[in-house]
């Protein structure tokens, strides 16, 4: 049994509340695909498996890449991946050859999950691989705030550097998407597809051509989150299907297609993990319940308010 | 007056029986090969499954990603039942079947309101709960360190089993068959199709669409715990989604809208899975690929005796197959296959009935 104290249950808050952020960046591209193209894709957590993978082969080639480089590359691979992917085998659907879309849509990127999963573990093997963190912070103690390579103590909570890092990367991302959907033209394009095709259309919006680039960009996204995330888990070919489970809880919990929604349920999924996982009475048990929690949550929402904390009326 | 028979029902009935007879004689022809007779008796339960799953989703349109948990439920009930109460494995099949058809039935009810996507997310939900929960209790389950199951039989002969096996996909695709060909199928048909229409034309959209999910987790259920109690063992590794992924794949590619496509589309990719496995090479060849043994290690492939070990990239290939049959074989790649060979002779038997009237009317010879 834990000794739970103030300070250790905010340690957890905020431990919850750094990830949660990560989660957030993830998710927000799972619900902008959903927004524009009306799908969910199965396959999301695979796009940030191999976001991670990008960077983690990047590092091996050149030792002194600069990592931010490497996961702006891990995005583009993961940008391009999945705008190959949306013009193959989901602009039919946009254009109506298909005849069921919704189960089609289920099944293909489920499909695509599989497949994506199963090459990565032929590449790399089914061997975990760590990537060191990116930046290794000064050394210094100003009391409140004390500081080595690894670890930041703030206020005597500890926090592992590489989530802080991570942190920095997902909050810096998310801004800027913000301010691509609602300060540029084709963000405020993206929007206008998902508000109403038809429209859309009539005002001079390609909405096949949104289709694609909003699938691109949510799957960049994966991409990008699980570069970040790379040096804070232990990467495995399989790590995407947790991942995905992750999002589709974060965006049925914020509402399906709900951009600040998708925050919001990042950052509420991350705390009800790290305080599940942390204050559990059974610690033998605590880490392998940690991820039911947040399928419980995620099951009691679909059935209750299927809607979610923002989510438009079904 | 000379009618054309319809040479394609006979065809189909002639080749569904020759593969009957095939399949009863199995044992005898691999009698020396007892490994290719445990594969044909494992592709049995991938068959059931795959039947299953494609009565639940292509008939009742039900996208349920739950099927593998139902398996799990009924295999673990049974286990445990063996191992705690001292049940047989014939009384814990059965028990198990029936605790599969009441998570069915609760996950059934559940799911009334929840349409495609949201069903989808949900019961995925749940097969995800049910594995972490099996892997969790492990005072009970075992844990990820797996649970033994009874033998079904004593005998360390795969033909026994194996046409127990057999009887089971017989049975089950029989009555599965008489289900979709019943009124019960044209219900699942119309909840499929439009579930607003279908309830305003009378069908009790509720109780077809909860039966339809207690049928087939039954199935899948019977299915899981017959082939535990022969493999001996399950681990919660089996309640994975990709399981449940190489499941969509075998019913998409053998045909969602068709039970006997969908059971051999399984078979047929189970052995091709077992196959590519390890594929035999030439000795030419093998030289070859063992000058650039290093090359091939990189790429995931393992060299073994006089064969080429294909590892994870089976899997990924069966992912590709899934998603090019959705985009170019909406039915699959058996189904289209069987429903030709069943059209033969329609054609000519229509030519047939259009100048029937001529010759009664105008009495006139038609030309060649």
């Amino acid at each position: 049994m834990v000794n739970i104290t103030s300070q250790y249950l905010l340690n957890l808050l905020l431990n919850g509340l750094l990830i949660g952020l990560i989660y957030g960046l993830m998710a927000l591209g799972l619900t902008l695909i959903f927004s524009v193209l009306g799908i969910v894709s199965f396959a999301h957590g695979e796009f940030y498996m191999i976001g991670g993978y990008v960077v983690y082969y990047l590092l091996q080639a050149f030792a002194d890449l600069e990592p931010m480089l490497a996961i702006l590359a891990a995005g583009a691979v993961t940008f391009i991946i999945g705008v190959i992917f949306e013009i193959l085998f989901l602009q039919p659907m946009g254009k109506g050859d298909i005849e069921r879309p919704g189960e089609y849509a289920i099944l293909l990127t489920f499909g695509l999950a599989f497949f994506l999963q199963h090459i990565m573990i032929g590449i790399v093997g089914p061997f975990p691989t760590k990537v060191s963190r990116f930046y290794d912070f000064i050394e210094m103690d100003a009391g409140w705030l004390r500081m080595n390579k690894a670890t930041v103590w703030f206020f005597d909570m500890p926090f592992s550097s590489s989530r802080l890092i991570a942190t920095g990367i997902a909050v810096f991302l998310t801004a800027l998407m913000i301010w691509f959907m609602s300060k540029t033209w084709t963000g405020r394009g993206l929007q206008a597809v998902s508000q109403d095709r038809q429209a859309a259309s009539v005002v001079g919006i390609n909405p096949l051509r949104m289709n694609t680039l909003a699938f691109g960009l949510g799957t960049m996204l994966a991409g990008m989150s699980g570069a970040a995330l790379v040096t804070v888990f232990a990467w495995v070919p399989w790590i995407g299907m947790a991942a995905s489970g992750k999002a589709f809880v974060i965006i049925v919990l914020g509402g399906m297609g709900s951009m600040p929604g998708a925050l919001l349920g990042g950052v509420v999924l991350g705390i009800v993990e790290s305080l599940g996982a942390g204050l559990y009475p059974d610690p033998s048990k605590a880490l392998a319940y940690k991820d039911a929690f947040g399928l419980l949550v995620f099951a009691l929402v679909l059935l209750i308010k299927p809607t979610g904390f923002f989510g438009r009326k079904l | 007056m000379k009618r054309i028979p319809l040479q394609g029902k006979y065809i189909q009935g002639i080749l569904l029986f020759l593969l009957l007879v095939f399949a009863f004689a199995f044992p005898r022809i691999m009698a020396d090969k007892p490994y290719w007779l445990y594969v044909a008796l494992q592709s049995f339960f991938w068959a059931m499954m795959a039947a299953s799953w494609a009565l639940l989703a292509g008939y009742a349109g039900q996208f349920s990603f739950a099927h593998v948990a139902f398996m799990g439920i009924a295999a673990y009930t049974s286990g445990i039942a063996g191992e705690r109460l001292g049940w047989s494995p014939v009384s814990g099949i059965i028990l198990g079947t029936v605790m599969a058809g009441f998570v069915g039935f609760l996950v059934g009810y559940l799911c009334l309101r929840l349409r495609s996507t949201y069903l989808a997310l949900f019961t995925i939900a749940f097969s995800e709960i049910v594995r972490l929960i099996i892997n969790a209790e492990h005072q009970l389950t075992g844990g990820p360190m797996g649970l033994y199951m009874e033998p079904l039989l004593e005998t360390t002969s795969y033909v026994p089993t194996y046409y127990i096996m057999l009887a089971a996909l017989i049975v089950t695709l029989l009555s599965m068959y008489a289900i979709a060909n019943s009124r019960f199928g044209l219900f699942f048909r119309a909840i499929r199709e439009d579930e607003e229409a279908a309830a305003a034309m009378g069908v009790h959209v509720v109780r077809y669409k909860i039966a339809a999910f207690v049928i087939t987790a039954m199935i899948a259920g019977t299915a899981g715990a017959l082939d535990h109690h022969i493999i001996g063992f399950i681990a919660p590794n089996e309640l994975m989604i990709p399981r449940m992924s190489l499941i969509i794949a075998m019913a998409v590619i053998g045909g969602t809208e068709s039970l006997i496509s969908a059971s051999i589309g399984a078979i047929l990719i189970h052995f091709l899975m077992e196959w590519l496995q390890a594929i035999p090479v030439s000795e030419a060849m093998m030289a070859k690929l063992q000058a650039n043994a290093a090359t091939v290690q990189q790429f995931g492939l393992t060299l073994g005796d006089g064969v080429i070990q294909t590892n994870a990239w089976r899997m990924a290939f069966f992912g590709l197959m899934l998603m090019l049959t959705l985009r170019f074989w909406r039915n699959g790649l058996i189904q289209p296959l069987l429903e030709k060979i069943g059209r033969q002779g329609i054609a000519e038997e229509t030519v047939a009935k259009r100048k029937l009237p001529q010759e009664e009317n105008e009495n006139t010879e038609v030309q060649p």
